[in-house]
């Protein structure tokens, strides 16, 4: 009987034996008790997210659990089951970052605008000022069995003391703080700095002439007024010293003649972000350039390592070969030391002057090395070579799996017919070897796409490009050209920007794969017409 | 049925003058292969022994060599780099004992079932993976954040959390891997179970896995490594040193721009490699080809 | 079938509500901000406190805020984030606030690079610290990003050596009290150097004879590296940017493109050019260093992190001032360390306050120079120092700290580029000057 595939419309079809009938009573105990077990803990965490206002998560949270209850009480998406764990855990952790990555190029999130409006107009509103002949006070605390706190107040230019608290009137007083006032307890000073924070909150006096401990240096208080004001109907922050009144806008508190105040505040600025990719003088004249090279990089570092990496995979896969498994393990190694180990020591050894790699070279040609890091071509082929030593074990591993599951009927069908053996390898493994090891190939070409360690740890792009708007190098690839300019803008880091960046460059990737993906076959399983 | 170990069954007796040549060639390329591949290494490990804390600008062989950098890497009270290795471990063999598990079963269902949307959906899952995630560190750390309010063993800082983000990242291009493996076992195998009346767990569990440990052991090795070096991810949510992970405790020595401390970085970094290569010595005998093994070519 | 579904269904929420039931609860409110809850009761109340404060506060056992330090006994605790070089002196510190005051320091250690980028993202987030360390040219990114409280020094403004408070000023306001001062001087080897050179075209003919000698390199520089080619650049009468009235930093008067430093380049271009440097050497910083160690080199620009290196290592070395230039002395950057507030700190007091009465004295000062050896913010502490932190001392008298205005970010790379083109002989000091120029500025008019 064979177990024809039914592409049937509708309804994926299930294999035989589960269908949802309970064959088993058991198994569908287990699979209700499972998932009731999962959503009581997913609306109980649902439900505390969105008390505490953090609907974002909390979203995604409830459509992962919907999604897993759907799939496990539907026959029809049986096969689905299979893949929930990995789908639930790569929604949440993955997708919903992007998700947020994609939100965030439509804001202008980065330096200079972290904080909420809200959290801005906190810090305004938090700040004090003292108006210009105001006095300042040496305090003393005391506090009372009920909790409440007294200051004594001694002017700092001379005068008589008094005491005050919280909505009451001030009474003068003379000499010395006491040990005991009026029920109240003296804190000693090496106790204060625990009362603080809640001294700190407290205004002593009158509601509008009040008494506020100092912010800025201990044991001194004065009469600090509120430096600004929000005014939420008119959604304005107004200066009271200065009666300058700010308004939002874009995120930043501007004032009518157009002066500014920091910090802004992050906000949804629309397409402003992808708009500005088109019309930035800085990114236009070498971008063809940079993108040739980017996809060269990824494309060759694919090429060169799997070819290597395939050879020796082959040429290693033999019951004669010696050493076999020392020397796979060995192998290995260049992929178990991380990158930002390796490459520096690269770099060394290829150092024109005191690389030993160039001392050789030198030795073979007399006298000539090739500028590594001067010349454009060369830094190229340097980096490939750094490349090739990175990436050529990961290839070597995956082809040898890949290799076990190899017919060997095909083979000696070949071999009967006289096929040499790069007629074989060509004809035969190659193929079969694409198939499985196609879609790697792939995610390798969009690693190396956005291989940003490797080029910023060679020479951070070098060497520099002459005669451009902004610094971009011979080595760059479109992810450390275009971040430099959005981390090396005049403000600081524009995480908007960059986020835009990361989009438009996924799309590029994208398309360029869906082409690989065309091209390889690799829609067309081996198999599928078995 | 072809039998077990078909791949192997040359017999070696006879070893006839073009295989002596072809096997010569074979060694020959593998000393020049390890030496492309392991001289950087050398110079790391000789920047271990060396007391000044460069990492290139010296000979070959260090003038003054010592143990020194070995000493300070072991006995700093400040930096447990023993503990960081072991937490470092036991992170890469729990996740990736799980995403070997997620994995395979996603893989099996990919390869043995049909379904509406299939394709779609593994092209998905890759397209999906290779997105640039310079700009995930915010949102992960704000998910971590808010999930660790609730269930503080998974929240920042904890080994719990960052667990579930790398297991975030599990399905993928290894998905498509082992399910090009799982499509080269032939369906007769799955069909003569049924008939005898295993459901498709069994078919699962009891055939199948034992025929795909060669790229069990490849994923299994890629997903360790992957995960015994992660840096970027683990320097975002470990704030405490006890927790560090290797990657994240060695970038200590080094990250001051101007007085890194190579030579104990790379006695580090050599330390911390043993147990990679370790490991793959070890699981290197499930790599032999099953059922469907084939002749080599070349 | 149907009905065979609803049952499922049916059974599935009800027993779903019911374990939700069960086992949930109200949403406590998980506090966003796990910023010390300042009422968890204090167990350990002195005998002036009163039994009835704060009734009303958790058990310390549950609090959400769990510190890594045991904050059970804690009245308030500080968060500070340091590094591994400031922590060992922090630590005792910490001992001897509570014991004072009974508040506990909550000490975690950061790369001291990652402070930065991590304040930004847990600052808002409210995981961030009370007190942190940094580097003062971070401030100006900080402040506009509303993540620096105010910094009072209080009294103690003269106990601090004056070009450490002026780096930590930004915008006429305090952001950081500082306690290390850092800036590069001159390294020579007294086997090949008997004298130091005077000025920088003394540098050239010395390394003219040093070479002749047969040494490989007299003067070494890094190709690609302006933070260490500015004392040149100054010296020779350029700048990075210009000042205003009130002596803040003008980001519309960018100095890389003047005149100064054009002849600064030039005067670089000529030791490429008269072979004292090799054009295609891309000598980096590792190995500058490694060359001076093995006697390549005789005279390197450096700081005073070179020198745990060279003493381990027996190098033979001195550290004598800049040599100076037609514009006057070499005016390297002031690179100022300090202590910090975050403005999300819930006890702004409370961390200033530690830092006025704890930090800020001779002891600790003291301590923090022994453990990281650099040239002291606090004056006192500088009456102690060796010969070759006084070296570095003076060669920063009267320099200025890198300008900590965001705009900076904006220069490293062009004027990197710039040097590395004209050290590769690629372009002329003037075009390589006048392109980074350009680049500098539209990059700032660019926000």
């Amino acid at each position: 009987m064979t177990a024809t595939a039914q592409k049937g419309s509708g309804g994926a079809s299930a294999p035989p034996g589960a269908n949802n009938q309970p064959n088993s009573i058991t198994g569908w105990i287990i699979r209700i008790a499972a998932l009731a077990i999962i959503d009581a803990f997913a609306i109980w965490l649902v439900y505390m997210m969105i008390g505490d206002g953090i609907w974002q998560l909390a979203t995604v949270l409830a459509i992962v659990t919907i999604g897993i209850n759907i799939i496990f009480l539907r026959p029809q998406l049986y096969p689905l089951r299979w893949v929930s764990p990995g789908l639930a855990l790569m929604v949440i952790f993955v997708a919903y970052p992007i998700l947020f990555t994609i939100y965030i190029s439509f804001t202008n999130y980065g330096d200079g605008h972290l904080l909420t409006k809200q959290q801005t107009i906190e810090q305004f509103e938090s700040q004090v000022f003292l108006p210009a002949d105001a006095e300042t006070y040496n305090y003393t605390a005391f506090k009372n069995a009920d909790g409440d706190f007294m200051l004594w107040l001694t002017p700092r230019g001379g005068g008589q003391p008094f005491t005050v608290t919280p909505g009451g009137e001030p009474v003068m007083r003379e000499g010395e703080p006491p040990a005991e006032l009026d029920g109240f307890t003296q804190i000693p000073q090496n106790r204060l700095l625990v009362e603080l924070t809640a001294l700190s909150a407290l205004r002593f006096g009158a509601e509008d002439d009040s008494f506020q401990v100092s912010q800025q240096q201990f044991g001194v208080a004065a009469k600090y007024e509120q430096l600004f004001v929000y005014d939420p109907a008119a959604d304005t922050l107004t200066n009271r010293q200065s009666g300058v009144v700010y308004r939002p806008v874009a995120g930043t508190w501007t004032a009518e003649d157009g002066a500014t105040m920091q910090p802004g505040f992050m906000v949804t600025i629309g397409t402003y972000n992808y708009a500005r990719l088109f019309t930035d003088p800085a990114l236009r004249e070498p971008f063809v350039m940079v993108f040739i090279w980017t996809v060269l990089f990824a494309a060759l570092s694919v090429f060169i390592t799997f070819a290597l990496g395939t050879l020796l995979a082959i040429v290693f896969d033999v019951p004669e070969m010696p050493f076999r498994r020392l020397l796979r393990s060995l192998l290995l190694i260049p992929y178990a030391i991380p990158a930002f180990v390796s490459v520096p020591v690269w770099v060394g050894l290829l150092n024109p002057e005191f690389g030993v790699v160039s001392q050789a070279i030198k030795a073979l040609t007399g006298g000539w090395a090739p500028g590594w890091f001067a010349d454009p071509l060369w830094a190229k082929v340097g980096i490939l070579l750094i490349q090739l030593w990175l990436g050529m074990p990961y290839m070597f591993i995956i082809v040898t799996g890949a290799l076990q599951s190899l017919p060997t009927d095909v083979y000696e069908a070949a071999d009967l017919d006289g096929a040499n053996p790069w007629h074989k390898f060509y004809s035969i493994t190659l193929p079969l070897l694409l198939i499985t090891v196609g879609p790697l190939l792939v995610a390798s070409f969009a690693f190396n796409f956005n291989n940003f360690t490797v080029i910023q740890l060679y020479n951070n792009g070098g060497p520099p490009m002459i005669g451009t708007a902004s610094p971009v190098g011979h080595t760059d690839i479109l992810a450390t050209y275009t971040y430099r300019i959005a981390f090396a803008s005049g403000r600081g880091a524009d995480q908007g920007y960059a986020a835009a960046i990361t989009v438009i460059i996924f799309l590029i990737l994208v398309v360029i794969t869906f082409f690989q993906f065309r091209y390889t076959n690799m829609l067309e399983e081996r198999g599928e017409n078995v | 049925m072809s039998k077990p170990g078909g791949r192997y069954t040359t017999s070696v007796g006879s070893m006839r003058r073009g295989k002596m040549i072809a096997l010569i060639f074979r060694i020959v390329l593998a000393i020049v292969v390890l030496i492309f591949a392991l001289f950087p290494i050398v110079w790391v490990l000789s920047a271990s022994f060396n007391p000044t804390n460069s990492v290139v600008g010296q000979p070959l062989i260090p003038p003054n060599p010592t143990l020194d950098n070995y000493r300070a890497l072991l006995n700093d009270p400040l930096n447990p780099f023993p503990q960081w290795m072991l937490n470092s471990f036991y992170l890469a063999v729990l996740t990736t004992i799980i995403a070997v598990i997620i994995t395979t079963l996603a893989a099996y269902a990919f390869s043995r079932f049909r379904f509406n949307g299939r394709r779609q959906l593994l092209q998905s899952i890759l397209l999906i993976q290779v997105f640039p995630n310079f700009l995930n560190m915010v949102a992960l750390f704000l998910i971590l954040q808010q999930l660790g309010n609730y269930l503080p063993p998974v929240g920042l800082n904890t080994h719990g959390g960052l667990l579930l983000l790398y297991l975030g990242g599990t399905l993928g291009v290894n998905t498509w891997l082992m399910k090009g493996y799982f499509d080269s076992i032939p369906r007769d195998l799955d069909e003569a179970a049924t008939v005898d009346g295993a459901g498709p767990w069994l078919v699962f569990w009891v055939i199948l896995v034992p025929l795909v440990r060669p790229i069990l052991v490849v994923v299994g090795m890629l997903t360790f490594i992957g995960i015994y070096s992660e840096y970027v991810l683990a320097r975002i949510i470990l704030t405490d040193k006890a927790l560090y992970t290797l990657s994240v405790g060695l970038n200590l020595f080094i990250q001051n721009q101007y007085s890194g401390r190579w030579g104990v970085f790379s006695a580090g970094a050599l330390i911390a490699a043993l147990p990679v290569v370790l490991l793959f010595l070890i699981f290197q005998r499930y790599l032999v080809g099953g059922l469907t093994s084939g002749s080599v070519k070349g | 079938m149907r009905n065979k579904r609803l049952l499922l269904l049916s059974v599935l929420v009800i027993g779903a509500l019911a374990l939700a039931a069960c086992g949930g609860g109200q949403p406590t409110a998980a506090p966003a901000a796990p910023a010390v809850e300042a009422t968890v009761a204090p167990t350990e109340a002195p005998a002036a406190e009163t039994p009835t404060e704060a009734p009303a506060a958790e058990a310390p056992t549950e609090a959400p805020a769990a510190e890594a330090a045991a904050s059970t006994d804690c009245a308030a605790t500080l968060t500070i984030w340091a590094d591994e070089q400031r922590a060992p002196v922090l630590l005792p510190l910490g001992d001897k606030l509570k014991a004072d005051t009974g508040v506990c320091l909550n000490l975690v250690q950061k790369q001291f690079g990652q402070i930065r980028d991590d304040l930004k993202v847990a600052g808002p987030a409210g995981e961030g610290p009370d007190i942190l360390i940094g580097a003062h040219d971070w401030i100006g990114e900080l402040v506009n990003s509303g993540l620096l409280a105010e910094v009072s020094l209080g009294d103690l403004t003269d106990s601090f050596v004056p070009e450490g408070v002026a780096a930590c000023n930004y915008d006429s306001k305090l952001y950081c009290m500082p306690y290390a001062v850092e800036n590069v001087a001159f390294y020579i080897n007294p086997d090949l150097v008997p004298e130091a050179p005077a000025t920088w075209d003394d540098v050239k003919t010395l390394s003219q004879e040093i070479k002749a000698g047969g040494a490989k390199y007299g003067y070494l520089i890094q190709e690609n590296d302006p933070y260490h080619f500015y004392p040149i650049q100054t010296a020779f009468g350029g700048y990075v940017f210009g000042k205003d009235e009130n002596g803040n930093w003008n980001p519309t008067d960018v100095g890389i493109g003047s005149q100064g430093t054009i002849d600064a380049f030039t005067w670089l271009d000529g030791m490429y050019a008269d072979g004292l440097l090799d054009r295609a050497a891309g000598i980096n910083y590792d190995l500058m260093s490694a060359a001076f160690q093995n006697g390549d080199a005789a005279m390197i620009i450096g700081g005073p992190w070179m020198l745990d290196g060279f003493r381990s290592a027996g190098v033979p070395y001195k550290v004598v001032p800049l040599p100076a230039g037609p514009a006057g002395q070499s005016k390297p950057f002031l690179g100022v360390q300090g202590f910090m507030i975050s403005a999300f700190s819930k006890q702004p007091l409370v961390a200033q306050t530690f830092l006025q009465q704890y930090v800020a004295t001779d002891e600790t000062m003291a301590a923090f120079l022994e453990a990281n050896p650099r040239p002291s913010a606090w004056v006192a502490a500088n009456a102690n120092l060796d010969d070759d932190l006084k070296a570095f001392s003076e060669s920063g008298v009267g320099s200025d700290a890198m300008p900590n205005i965001p705009q900076m970010s904006a220069v490293w790379s062009s004027w990197g580029t710039a040097m590395q083109l004209v050290s590769q002989g690629k372009q002329t000091p003037a075009e390589a000057a006048a392109e980074a120029q350009k680049q500098i500025e539209t990059a700032i008019a660019g926000n």
